[in-house]
Order: C-alpha cells, then structure tokens, then sequence
C-alpha cells in the first residue's frame, strides 16, 4: 500500500541539510574570500568591477569589491555583511576580516568532516576570540596622548599604515598629514559628515588641498552673476531658505482683474514682495547670500547692482556645513535678519581649480568642519582616492578615541597565533585542537601578504614563527625588504580597536555559518515549478 | 575567457555564489594585464601618428554622420566612443589633461602607452606589477626634478610679447590652421594678455568669446577687442552704425508686464476693449520714453517684442537689438560697464554701458549679419573672430586657438619653459637612466623602462616627420651628452638646426610636467588591477 506523500514545502523549494550543507557553506565563503584575497596589504591588487550598467569601479577596499559582487548565496552574504559592518564600524580592515573568517572556516572544515559537532567548534572558537582579544588588550602600546607632538605623530602612522595598500601609496605621507589635520579640525564628537570631500578631474594627486572652512562648486547662476565680486574680507553672511524669484505666490490662485489699472497694481504688488525681500537681506548688511532654494535673475541683477554675492540652490549639505563654520542659522524668512542669525568669515573667495569655479570659505570663527579637495587623472581614480581617504579618516577617528595601537603587517596575528597555540596545549580535549586550528588560521594575513608580494611565505613565516618563540613580539612582514622587522619601531602603526573588531567580526560569522545545517529557499516568484501548469492551462 | 569561480557541495554538484554568475566574466592575474596593455596600447597607436608638427589628422564620422577633423588627442579620443573599459581610462587621462593644462593632450597618451608598453615586457619577465609601479614613480620624480633643473624662465611683461608668441605657435604647429601660424599666435597671446590679471595670475577664460562664421579666408580672423554677438538690428531701417553708443541692458520684454500669478481678464463691451488698447499703447510709449530719458541711444534686450513695439521703437529712433542670449548680455554688461536691469522702473543714466561704436557687420553676399560692439568701456573682454571655408575648419580652429590660449595662460600663470621638439624628454631620459644606475632594488629595471618610454615621443616625432627614428634620437640623446646642451630636439621642419631655441620651439614646464604626472598616474592604476569582473561576456 502506497503511502500518501505529504508536502510540506511549495513546489520548487530548495532544501539541503546535513553536514553537507555545512561543508557546501564554507565552500561558498572560500570562494569570497578569494575574490578579496589578492587585495590585502601594500603590495595588493586592485579589482575592476563593471556592473550591469557599464559602469566601471576600480577598488583595494574588500567591502565596496564584495558589495559590488552581487552576491546571492546566502551563507556567502554572511561574509559580504561582515565587510560591511567592519566598514560601518571602523572603516579599515574589511579585507582582513573577510580573510579571517573564511580562514577560519577552512581550518575547521576537517573536523566536521570527520564528526565533530559544530556546536563544541563553536564553543572552542568563541573561547579563543575571548582569549585573543584579552591579549590584544593586555600587549597594545598605549600612547600619550598630552603631549601634543606625540598623539600628532601616532596619528600620522595609523593614517599612513591604513594608505600603504592604497592607490594613493607613493604619496600617503602627504595624504596622511591631510587626514589628519582635517580630523583635527573638527569638535570632539568627529561627526564624519562634518569633513566634505569634493572632487575635480584633472591634476595631480599632489595638487589636492584641504580648505580649513567650507568649500562647494559654483552653483547655477544667471545673467549678471559674473558681475558680482568674488572675494569679501569679513563678509556677513545670510544663509536663507527662500526662493528669490518672481513668481506666483500661491499655487493654483487666480486673480481677477476688473479694469485695466488694477492690473498694474497686481504686477506692481508682485514685484514689490520680491523687492521687499531683496531690501531687507540687503539693509541686514550680509555680503554673501546663499540660499538652498533657486535665487532668480532678477535677484541675481539686484544683488550684483549692490556689490553682494548670491549663491542659490545651494546643496543643503554644504549649507548646513558653512552654518557650522561661519555661525549664523538658517532662515526661511527675511523678516528678522539680525545681526546674530548672519554667519561671518575672514576670506570668501571664488576661486579656479580644474575646470570648476569653487566658493571658498576660510577663515571661519568655529571651524568645525572642512572640506577636501580632491585632483586626479581620471574619474576612477579620484573615486578610490575617495574611498582611501575615507578608510584613513576613519581610523584616525578611531585612534583619537583609542590610544593603543599595535603593530601591523601581520605581527599582531603572529603573535596572538603563537599565544593560542601556547595556550592550546594546556587545554585537555577537543578544544585543544580546535584552538590550534584558529592559531593557525590566523597565520593567514602574514601568508597572504608574503604572497601577495611575491614573497616566499613559508620561509618568511617560519623566520617569524620563530622570532615570536624567542619574544619579538612585534615582528611582522617587512614588505620593502623581503623579510622579517619589528614593525612597532618601522611605524606600521594600527589601532587595537580594528583587530579587535575584525576578529571578533570574523568568528562571529564563522561560528553563524558553522551553526547552520539547513537551507530552505524558496522558489522565486514567477518562474520556476513544472512547465505547463497553472494559467489555466490543460496538461 | 574564465568563468567566475564556482563552488561545489558535498556531491559535486557546482552552486552559485553571485547573481547570474554564468554570465558574468572574469578575467584574472597576468591575462589581465595583458589585455590591459593591449588596450592601452591600441588607443596610444590611434594618436601616434597626429602628434607634432608634421603629425596628420584623424577624421570621425559620428552615428548620425556628422564629420569632425582633428588633431587634437582629447576631441579624437572623446569621438572616437570608446568601450572597452581601460581605454575608457585613456579617454579620460587625455580629457585631464585637457582640463587642467589645455595643450599636451595627445602626449601624454602616447606616453602612457609606451610606459604600458615597457611595462609589458618587466611583466614577462616575472617582476611583480607593484614594483614596476612604485618604480615609474620614483622615475617620474626623477625625470620632474630634472625638468625643475633645465627649464628656463623670463619674467612676463609686454615686452616679452615675443616669447609668448612662440609658444603659442609651438602648440599651433600642428593643428590646421598653420597656415596663418604666426596671425593666430598673434591673436591668442594678445586675447590673453588683454583679459589676464598680471596681478593674481589669473586668466578668465569667461571673458574670451570664440564666434565662426563659415566664409570668408583664415587670413579673414581677427580679435575684437569687444563683443560680437550673431544678432542684427530688430528693424532693418534702424541705423547700422551708433557711434558713442549708450547701451541699456534689459532683461524685461518691452511688452506690458504680466503677473505670474495665474490671471484672467474679462472684457465685456467695446469700451473696455478700447480702454485695454489704450492702456497697452500708453505702457509702450512709457517704456520708451523711461529707456529715452536715460539717455539711452541702444537696447539690449534679452526678450523679445512684437512687431508694434518694433516700429514704435524705430519711430522713436532708438535702435534695439532683441533675443540676445543670457552669456552675452553679461559679456556685453561687463564690456561696456553697464548694470543688467531687470525693470524698466530701475533704468537710471549711471547703469548704461559705454561703447565707443557699435556697427553691423555684413558679410559677402549672405544676409547673414553681426553685431560688433567695440572700443569699450573696459577692454577686458574680447571676442576671436574666425573666418573658415567651411564648419569643420573653423570648429578646428577653435580648438587650435583653445589650446594656444590656455598655453598662453599657462605661462601666465607659471613663466617656467622647457623646449619642445622632444629635447625635453631626451634629457629626462638621460637623467632617469643615469639616476637608476644608483638604484639596488628591482625598482631599476623599472626606472631604465621609463627612460626607454620617454624616449617614445621624440621617436613618434621623428618618424610623423619622415626621419629615420632611431639613428635620429640616438645621434641628438649622443649630442646632449656631450654638449651638454637639453635644449637639443628633432628638427621636424628641417631647418637645419637641432637647438630647440634657435628654432623658437617652446613648450610651458607645467604642461610637460603635468604629463609625466598623469601618465604615470594612470599607468599605476592600471598596472595595479589583476582582476576584472564585468557583466557582459563580450566587453573582454
């Protein structure tokens, strides 16, 4: 007697379960680690990734190359989200923690096939980040910070060390004071919205420049422009939200005329609104308008007729960065500019770089902000110019609120490699194992940046295998020479809070995927399920 | 052509990782760079032929047929519509160049190309890509530091008229319009010279204006020292020369002025249909009598006006000009110092510009004509008038005489020269090669490389000019040495002389500097990438 089958699933639904769900998962993470491998390090390969549109990105940075990969494998994604976060979160780092967990993986991959459960991997693994992380606490170097040359200095090398892998490479040292003193400019907060970053084709790298105030391309103008002034010592600045444009004043009113002469009068009635508007903001005594609604051509004429300058539609960005800079507030009404809502500034300024006219403000009373100009060959370049800075703004960020710094070029992984497989040999059972598995995993950055630069990794890695034994505790990958150096005396300078956030990232993803032993996907909408049913056709 | 990497489950069966993963391409490691290069490449040897004085142009057909002639890089790049992704790279490296120097823009491609090119063979011969790099790099210093040695400098006044000259007609060499070498340097350098703030070093491009008008001979461009605007006198019996013109500049038609408000206005018997009538002649009239009163004896105006208004403005006799666009209207504001007015109610004697005259020009037998307004209040804005045989050479010849200008500007801006004629990049050449002897690490090959590269422009040179390439560079690069002289190039118009002073063969230490910078620049990103991932299978 046959049994009734029962189904519980819609048809088309992909089921997998098992060990071998697991083993296919870790496949899928090896295979994204692969894509970002080649990146790591100073000796690293970019990516060039056209997307459906045609639109080409050249990029080092593992989180934009695996955004951009469109993954759908859904235990692969774990690792996309990973990069993503270890962006959000500090910014630098994101290759690496895409290595270490698909690293992580790969050691592990043997125990399960042979029958351990995931679940002590996972104990063993969460013991041994625990383990590392109270390590990389105990042995960072802590900087002082008072001095102000110092805390300058550590600054510089953090920046300088987060660039080395960089397109911008051979000029980090002038990248790095940039950085840096633009994240000096800011409050204490280091609101990220508060550094602006613009950029204009052509030039040389070189001839980027950081304007200590605020900084936007000339806005749309209109006849009579060209013949306001473009530079004001000490200029009173009215920042407005408010149309300056003839034009109905109401939507949708309509207005009946009886007779001619009223006719007059209603025209009359709507120029006088506007003239009204335009002779007040000129009797506050501002200099420069900026308004982030469009400033007409009658505006335009009056203003130029008066030696003001006007800038309209104005990206709210930038205006709300100039009212950080030059004081004032921004008003939607010009019935009460006084004195104490107009910003002011030393120097404004239009001035030529490229092919753009920019308005520059300097000189600013609470400079809270500023803005990078970026130059460069072709528009690729100066995007992942962008995306290079944005990693090393965010680590100086983060090594203003965190002093301690470890060394860099594998060495901190070398060492944390060597304390767990110590520690490991004290431990009776499974986890013994298990915890040697994630020191030798951890050997992966060394390796992978020996490799990358064509390096023997074996040798180099034993030299350093045996240089942390006898106590070094800070030697890395010395890139330049083909060796082995203590990093902390070469300036390879990271802060601990991104290696400890890439380790605990990455062994958190590797302990999610080994955790899952079952997929079911859903057939997509639409498609898929036996050809001939359904529409109402007969079969 | 590799597929993306595939994974495989515990029963060999492949999954895929990424969205339609099997129609995306991956190309990855040494294949990679080698297609590069060879795109690179490609693109380099399109421009090879158009560069320096005996260099030949390239003519594009667009899809919709229309013809441009050229001979200058970044217009033959930007048309040629290029898609495959590192060449898109080149386009833009040429548009850079374009942007921040003006001039240079096909050697810096072909530079770039030979620097790929030598790159090339590094690679196969095992050197990792990086160093190749961060080799060009330390060679670019090199070779720049060594330009900041040879280069000349003379201070910029009017009485160095003549240098300024020359260089302009270095860069006007090898363009079209060589036919009147000398006139059109002429003209850039004096444009320049009348718009320049010798003070700040600035140079406002703004205030240049270029027209064509297709007729007439080359010979037939001149610099106005004002505005000429494509526009005519709105009444044909209006007079068609005002001397001492006071011009008022109007933004408000001459019409009776509307609301913006949405408006209806109810007529309901003859007489208040008369009454309107009335009331829109007696604003005509007052609206000439307030422009009148002024002392106004031209409008400008950016609108346009009926036909009624037209005759009453010529019974008045005050001339108009109508539909003039906004760009000239503010360059016809700041050539005569008037103010825009925005209403008639505004117009005041003090906002009307000055000109000293104002005529019409005619031209041959066309009815075509064009408004010249000249000796002007202020004499910072000027007009390039081209005349050409047809569209194409004067579109040419704008962009021959853009290049001289922003040359021209250059030296404004940075008195610094090199000489042309490829003297400059065989004296680089020697000094990176003499440098790389010094050097322990694989970088040397790298920097030899890059002397060999910059050896290409001076062999492009000699080759478009008929020469033997080789045994020329070979003999001048000898002849530096000895001499000691690296002012030594190709003699491209057989002259006689291989002194590049002697042959007044200039070019502005800014634009060559900028070349060796972007050039590298872009050969770095390019040497950098090793994987190349796109959605189409046929883009690689």
């Amino acid at each position: 007697m046959m049994q009734p089958q029962i189904i519980l699933l819609k048809e088309g639904t992909d089921t997998s379960q098992g060990k071998g769900q697991i083993i296919s998962n870790v496949n899928a993470c090896q295979i994204i680690a692969d894509a970002v491998r080649t990146t790591l390090g100073p000796r690293g390969m970019d990516k060039l990734i056209v997307d459906d549109r045609g639109k080409a990105t050249i990029s080092n940075d593992g989180a934009t190359i695996l955004k951009l990969l469109d993954v759908v494998h859904p235990a692969a994604k774990t690792l996309v989200d990973i990069a993503k976060s270890q962006d959000a979160e500090v910014g630098d780092g994101t290759t690496s923690v895409t290595l270490l967990a698909g690293e992580f993986l790969k050691q592990c991959k043997p125990f399960i096939e042979e029958g351990v459960h995931p679940n002590i991997i996972i104990r063993a693994f969460r013991k041994a980040t625990n383990l590392a992380v109270s390590k990389i606490r105990e042995i960072s170097v802590k900087v002082q910070k008072d001095d102000p040359k110092q805390g300058r200095e550590l600054l510089l090398k953090c920046a300088s060390t987060a660039l080395s892998s960089k397109l911008v490479a051979m000029q980090k040292d002038f990248f790095a004071s940039m950085v840096v003193d633009a994240v000096m400019l800011l409050d204490e907060l280091l609101p990220l919205n508060m550094i602006g970053v613009k950029k204009v084709q052509g030039g040389a790298l070189e001839d980027s420049l950081l304007v200590a105030g605020v900084a936007f391309k000339k806005t749309f103008s209109y006849a009579g422009f060209e013949m306001q002034p473009k530079k004001y010592t000490k200029p009173r600045i009215a920042l407005l939200n408010i149309e300056l444009e003839l034009k109905a004043e109401k939507e949708n009113a309509e207005v009946r005329v009886d007779s001619v002469e009223e006719y007059q009068a209603v025209v009359d009635a709507e120029w006088n609104i506007l003239y009204e508007k335009l002779e007040k903001i000129h009797k506050s005594g501002a200099k420069v308008v900026l308004s982030k609604l469009p400033i007409g051509d009658v505006a335009t004429q009056y203003f130029a007729d008066r030696d003001l300058f006007c800038a309209g539609r104005v990206p709210d960005e930038d205006l709300k960065r100039t009212l950080k800079a030059c004081g004032g507030s921004i008003q939607t009404t010009v019935a009460n500019l006084t004195d104490d809502v107009l910003g002011t500034c030393e120097l404004f300024e239009e001035q030529q770089i490229g092919g753009e006219r920019f308005n520059i403000f300097t000189g600013c009373p609470q400079a809270k902000t500023c803005t990078l100009i970026l130059r460069g060959g072709a528009e690729q370049f100066i995007e992942e110019t962008e995306r290079s800075l944005h990693d090393a703004i965010m680590i100086v960020r983060r090594a203003i609120k965190n002093d301690a710094v470890v060394a860099g070029g594998g060495a901190i992984e070398m060492e944390l490699s060597k304390y767990l497989r110590d520690h490991s040999r004290t431990i009776a059972g499974k986890e013994q194992l298990l915890i040697g598995a994630m020191a030798k995993a951890l050997e992966v950055i060394p390796r992978q940046l020996c490799d990358n630069a064509g390096f023997d990794a074996t040798n180099i890695l034993n030299k350093l295998r045996q240089k942390h034994a006898q106590g070094g505790t800070w030697y890395g990958v010395d890139i330049t020479a083909e060796d082995i150096a203590d990093n902390l005396k070469a300036c390879v300078w990271e802060p601990a809070i991104v290696k400890i956030n890439a380790l605990t990232a990455a062994s958190e993803a590797a302990c999610l995927i080994l955790s899952v032993d079952e997929t079911i996907k859903n057939p997509k909408a639409g498609e898929g399920g036996p050809a001939g049913r359904g529409r109402g056709r007969p079969m | 052509m590799s597929m993306g990497s595939l994974a495989f489950d515990e029963f060999g069966r492949p999954f895929l990782i990424l969205k339609d993963q099997d129609k995306k391409s991956r190309l990855h490691g040494i294949e990679a760079h080698k297609s590069h290069i060879m795109a690179a490449k490609t693109v380099a040897s399109t421009l090879r032929t158009s560069l320096g004085p005996k260099g030949l142009d390239k003519m594009m057909v667009s899809s919709d047929g229309e013809v441009t002639i050229s001979n200058d890089g970044a217009t033959i790049l930007s048309m040629m519509d290029v898609d495959h992704q590192i060449a898109k790279l080149m386009v833009q490296l040429s548009k850079s160049q374009d942007d921040e120097i003006g001039d240079g823009t096909t050697g810096v491609v072909v530079m770039a190309g030979a620097l790929l090119e030598q790159a090339e063979q590094l690679l196969d011969r095992g050197i990792h890509p990086i160093r190749i790099a961060d080799g060009y790099e330390m060679a670019a210093q090199v070779a720049i530091g060594h330009l900041d040695k040879i280069c000349d400098q003379f201070p910029l006044d009017q009485s160095h008229r003549e240098r300024l000259i020359e260089t302009a007609m270095t860069t006007l060499g090898s363009k079209i319009v060589n036919r009147c070498h000398r006139q059109f340097a002429e003209i850039a350098v004096d444009a320049v010279l009348s718009v320049a703030d010798l003070e700040r070093k600035d140079v406002d491009f703004e205030l240049i204006k270029m027209e064509g008008k297709v007729g007439g001979k080359l010979e037939d461009t001149m610099l106005v020292k004002g505005v000429v605007i494509d526009k005519d006198m709105s009444h044909p019996q209006m007079p068609k020369r005002i001397k001492d013109a006071k011009i008022a500049i109007l933004t408000c038609p001459f019409e009776p002025p509307k609301p913006k408000t949405k408006h209806k206005l109810d007529v309901t018997s003859v007489d208040d249909y008369k009454k309107l009538r009335v009331y829109e002649t007696e604003k005509f009239d007052e609206m000439v009598k307030q422009v009148k009163d002024t002392g106004a004896n031209l409008v400008i105006c950016q609108w346009g006006f009926d036909d009624e208004a037209n005759h009453l403005l010529l019974q008045r006799q005050l001339p108009a000009v109508r539909w003039v666009g906004g760009p000239e209207i503010e360059l016809i504001a700041i050539a005569t110092g008037g103010r825009i007015v925005p209403r008639f109610q505004e117009l005041t004697t003090d906002k009307l510009g000055k000109a000293g005259i104002v005529r019409e020009l005619t031209f041959g037998t066309t009815k075509d004509r064009m408004l010249v307004i000249e000796e002007c209040h202020n004499s910072r804005a000027v007009t390039i008038f081209i005349r050409a045989g047809n569209r194409m050479i004067i579109e040419e010849a704008k962009r021959s005489l853009h290049d001289a200008l922003c040359v021209v500007r250059n030296l404004v801006k940075d008195h610094r020269i090199v000489y042309g004629g490829g003297a400059a990049e065989i004296a680089m050449s020697l000094a990176v090669s003499q440098e790389a002897e010094k050097i322990s690490t694989l970088e040397q090959y790298a920097m030899r490389a890059f002397a060999d590269a910059l050896d290409s422009v001076p062999l492009a040179l000699a080759e478009n000019s008929g020469q033997a390439p080789i045994q020329t560079v070979a003999e001048i690069k000898s002849r530096q040495v000895t001499e000691k002289n690296p002012r030594l190039g190709i003699d491209c118009m057989n002259k006689g002389s291989n002194d590049m002073r002697e042959q007044h063969v200039i070019e502005t230490l800014s634009s060559k500097r900028a070349q060796i910078m972007l050039a590298v620049q872009l050969t770095k990103m390019i040497l950098k990438i090793d994987d190349i991932r796109s959605s189409s299978e046929n883009m690689f």
